[in-house]
């Protein structure tokens, strides 16, 4: 079920897109092209994998502008600037904003392809880490909420004994919950439980954080 | 006006009358000057001085005097002063005429007739000369001396020997007829003319004390040996001589000599002397029986006399005239050959040979006048090669000489100079001649050049700061390039290489190619120091150009750029590459004012009109910060600069850019922000861009 990555090259001077176009087929990426910023924007792309070869200048918006849209997503796709003409100021401020690689036209077909390479594998990557998260997520959804304030109490790192005195439960039950809880969130062991509840807490989905002192 | 008159007053100069003591007396008559008054006065003693020798120089017992001085005076008289006073001057003569007269038992209404025609003969030559040669004559040229002939000397005496004539046959005085009266009057004031006139006209045009101490001693000492030369021999031969089988006719021309050798060195002025003094002494010695002109008649004698001075009197002044004007010339000539500013030698054309050279000569290429003078021109090798000087000959042939050819020269020292050659021939001692007359302008060439490389360096200023644009317009091609050779090449190692898109790919590569060869040759003409090479141009291809190379750098700062190109101009003539750095520096300069504008509010419009002046303009108005009003007279200025990285060169470069079109540059405050930059080109005139819209047309079809 796993979709072949797209390459999505938005520059304004044809003759280039084409030959850079060319050239991705040839290396076998599948491309699609857009003269401007806002093509770009309205275009569906289906939350394919992929990556973005983005022209600095070009008529209305430029890419640093378009950089800056992408990045109010929630996954934006990798960005690879291209541009025919590079200063410092500008590189530096596509690079604050998270671009992949700045490069200027003529372009060496190794470092394009390279960037490409490195662009679509972190992307693919994000891909898999978000995967990961999103099953983390929608298992973290199905806890009861004994069992979250369990999970809380485990990675905060208390013995059963005292959580069960905190839920004021017996310490049995209080182990059937940690048992379901390993068993829902597919953790193998405290140590992974922990990562995930890490992971979770990082996207901002949940437990709460029982190292943050405040919270005991 | 009564001042500069007396102070240009000539008769209290004139040494020869001494009755000046009383000028000051006579000087509050109403309407009347001190001049006026003292010519009257010595006009006045002068005819009666004059009546009285021209009654001594008469043939007695026949009536007419040979020479009759009275008229040429009066008519002198005239001549010297305004038309407004000749009334009075002939009132102060009428006095001395009348006394005269009574004194020879002449009737008082003969008197008064004859005042009346001799007054004619004097008014009519005054009126004359005063008509062809002006209020102050001077004596020096051929033409003023043939005026002065023909209208004193002349048709004076030619007119009013009729009156003359008439009135004594009314008066019925003496037994001859009238057409015999009319012959002699006419012969006598002719005679008296052509010797008196020119000695009158000549001393009194000039100012005779100035006169007398411009003159060196050697040339005074040469005077009087001639003249004391001239007046043994004349004496000699017309008033010692017994008349006789001795006195031949030869004899007349013994004084020739002496004659010859004044009017050759002496002018006009000793010539009228000496032929007067011949002619005097000729006149008394005839009158007391010496001389050649002797004969048994006397009328006979007085014509032999008169034919012979008025020959020798006419041919003479004309003779010292035109070597005087000759002299002149040359002086003139020698004058501005000496003191040209520019270096002018004269060479022999057919051999080069060094005839005279002036002394901005000798500084400009370091040579002595001395040791160059009869050497070959060849030999002092300032021609860069042999052809030059055959170039400047050759310039020369036309006739109509040779103006401005740009040559570069070599000094004694070898230096290389820029120079403006002009060159003419010219027939000098026989020989044909070269003048060439160099300028140097390596001055100038060198300020000329200085320009360039400010406007060079302003260039590179402004491209400078369109980096961006020169990386993008070569970049853009060259990346794509590549990435369709490196497409190619990937295409190919697959194992059956689609063909037909290798095939498009190919003529991308060539396309792209193209492309990128137009956009350096662009940018290099915008780089290139070079001189101004005024060509017809289309003004909104011009700025259509420059747009083109401004749109990436503008689209980057946001500024939108709205062009507004009026249809159907006509050409104008510039310099395309100058004209567009001059567009490209207003622009950038729009843009930078607009660095601190939002965004959205970042407008720049080009516009191109022609207005009614048959003048292109051109117009690049912003909405940025504007230019503070005290300032707006100095952004033309050198090195005056607004901007923090600026260098104050383009503004003050696109003015003299401008200028050198014969155009415009000025720059007003617009009513809702920024500031609008105008230049104007002038167009063809319009046979000219007809033949090239022609030309064009034809080409294009």
């Amino acid at each position: 079920m796993k979709k072949t990555p797209v390459i999505h090259v938005v520059d304004d001077d044809q003759a280039f897109q084409t030959a850079v176009s060319r050239l991705l087929r040839a290396a076998g990426y599948e491309v699609q092209c857009y003269t401007n910023a806002g093509n770009f924007l309205i275009a569906d792309y289906d939350g394919a994998p992929g990556c973005i070869l983005l022209d600095v200048r070009m008529p209305g918006p430029s890419g640093l502008d378009l950089q800056q849209a992408l990045s109010m997503q929630i996954e934006p796709m990798p960005v690879i600037f291209i541009s025919g003409y590079s200063n410092v100021p500008i590189t530096v401020q596509a690079m604050k904003a998270g671009a992949m690689d700045f490069l200027t036209k003529p372009v060496q077909r190794k470092a394009l392809l390279n960037a490409v390479e490195n662009a679509l594998a972190y992307d693919a990557k994000r891909r898999v880490v978000r995967e990961q998260l999103k099953s983390w997520q929608e298992c973290f959804e199905r806890l009861t909420p004994r069992e979250l304030e369990v999970f809380e109490g485990v990675i905060a790192g208390k013995l059963n004994k005292e959580i069960a005195d905190e839920l004021s439960a017996a310490e049995r039950t209080i182990k059937a919950h940690r048992a379901q809880v390993m068993t829902k969130m597919r953790a193998g062991s405290l140590a992974e439980l922990v990562h995930i509840a890490d992971q979770l807490q990082a996207s901002g989905i949940g437990p709460a954080n029982a190292l943050n002192p405040t919270i005991i | 006006m009564e001042q500069t008159e007396s102070r240009n007053s000539l008769f209290p100069r004139n040494g020869d009358i001494q009755t000046i003591g009383q000028a000051g007396t006579e000087g509050g008559f109403r309407g009347l000057n001190q001049r006026a008054v003292l010519s009257g006065l010595l006009a006045c003693i002068g005819y009666y001085l004059g009546t009285k020798v021209g009654l001594a120089l008469t043939f007695h017992p026949h009536p007419v005097s040979v020479m009759w001085p009275s008229n040429a005076i009066l008519l002198t008289a005239l001549l010297f002063n305004p038309p407004r006073v000749w009334w009075f001057l002939l009132l102060c003569v009428f006095p001395a005429h009348l006394i005269t007269q009574l004194q020879n038992h002449i009737p008082p209404t003969m008197s008064v007739c004859w005042f009346i025609s001799n007054s004619t003969e004097a008014l009519i030559g005054a009126a004359g000369i005063q008509f062809f040669l002006g209020s102050s004559p001077r004596f020096e040229s051929i033409r003023s001396i043939g005026v002065l002939f023909l209208c004193g000397a002349f048709l004076g005496p030619f007119l009013s020997s009729f009156l003359d004539a008439a009135f004594v046959s009314l008066n019925h005085l003496g037994q001859e007829g009238y057409w015999r009266v009319w012959w002699m009057r006419f012969w006598s004031n002719v005679f008296a003319a052509l010797i008196l006139l020119p000695a009158f006209a000549t001393w009194l045009s000039k100012p005779f004390k100035s006169l007398l101490h411009r003159i060196p001693p050697k040339r005074l000492f040469e005077a009087g040996v001639a003249f004391a030369g001239l007046l043994t021999v004349t004496m000699l031969v017309f008033c010692r001589l017994e008349s006789g089988p001795a006195s031949i006719a030869a004899l007349l021309y013994t004084p020739l000599p002496f004659l010859l050798w004044i009017a050759v060195r002496f002018g006009p002025m000793g010539t009228s002397m000496a032929v007067l003094s011949v002619a005097l002494l000729s006149i008394w010695g005839a009158v007391h029986g010496r001389g050649p002109f002797v004969s048994a008649v006397p009328e006979e004698n007085a014509l032999s006399i008169q034919v012979f001075l008025s020959v020798v009197s006419t041919t003479l002044m004309f003779l010292a005239t035109s070597i005087v004007e000759r002299r002149q010339a040359e002086e003139r000539f020698t004058k501005a050959f000496r003191s040209s500013p520019d270096a002018t030698f004269v060479t022999r054309l057919k051999d080069g040979h060094i005839v005279e050279m002036n002394e901005r000569c000798e500084r400009l290429f370091g040579f002595q006048r001395a040791e160059i003078i009869g050497q070959s021109i060849y030999d002092l090798n300032i021609y860069l090669s042999k052809g030059d000087r055959e170039q400047i000959v050759a310039g020369t042939s036309a006739g109509n000489g040779l103006h401005d050819l740009a040559l570069r020269l070599r000094t004694k020292n070898g230096e290389l100079i820029h120079t403006l050659v002009s060159a003419d021939t010219e027939d000098i001692a026989g020989e044909q001649c070269l003048i060439t007359s160099i300028r140097d302008v390596s001055d100038r060439r060198r300020a000329e050049e200085a320009q360039q490389n400010l406007a060079h360096a302003s260039r590179l200023a402004v491209v400078g700061e369109l980096t961006a644009m020169i990386a993008h317009e070569i970049n853009q091609p060259l990346g794509a390039i590549l990435s369709n050779a490196d497409a190619a090449e990937m295409l190919l190692q697959s194992g059956s290489p689609p063909l037909g898109e290798i095939r498009e790919i190919i003529s991308d590569i060539r396309k792209n190619d193209l492309r990128a060869d137009e956009a350096i040759r662009r940018i290099r003409n915008l780089l290139r120091k070079r001189e101004i090479q005024m060509e017809r141009l289309d003004v909104n291809d011009t700025v259509s150009d420059v747009l083109r190379l401004v749109a990436g750098d503008a689209q980057l700062r946001h500024v939108q750029i709205r062009r507004e190109l009026a249809p159907g101009l006509s050409p104008v003539f510039g310099d395309q590459v100058h004209l567009q750095q001059v567009l490209l520096n207003l622009i950038v300069n729009g843009m930078d004012a607009m660095d601190d504008v939002p965004e959205t509010m970042r407008l720049l419009d080009v516009r191109t009109s022609s207005n009614a002046d048959r003048y292109i303009e051109i117009s690049v108005a912003d909405r940025g910060h504007g230019i503070a009003p005290e300032q707006i007279s100095q952004i033309f200025e050198l090195f005056f600069t607004t901007k923090r990285n600026g260098m104050g060169l383009g503004l003050s470069i696109a003015r003299s850019i401008i200028e050198a079109h014969r155009g415009r540059l000025w720059v007003e405050a617009n009513s809702d922000g920024g500031v609008t930059f105008h230049f104007t080109v002038p167009i063809i005139e319009d046979d000219v861009a007809a033949d090239f819209r022609q030309r064009r047309g034809l080409t294009g079809g």
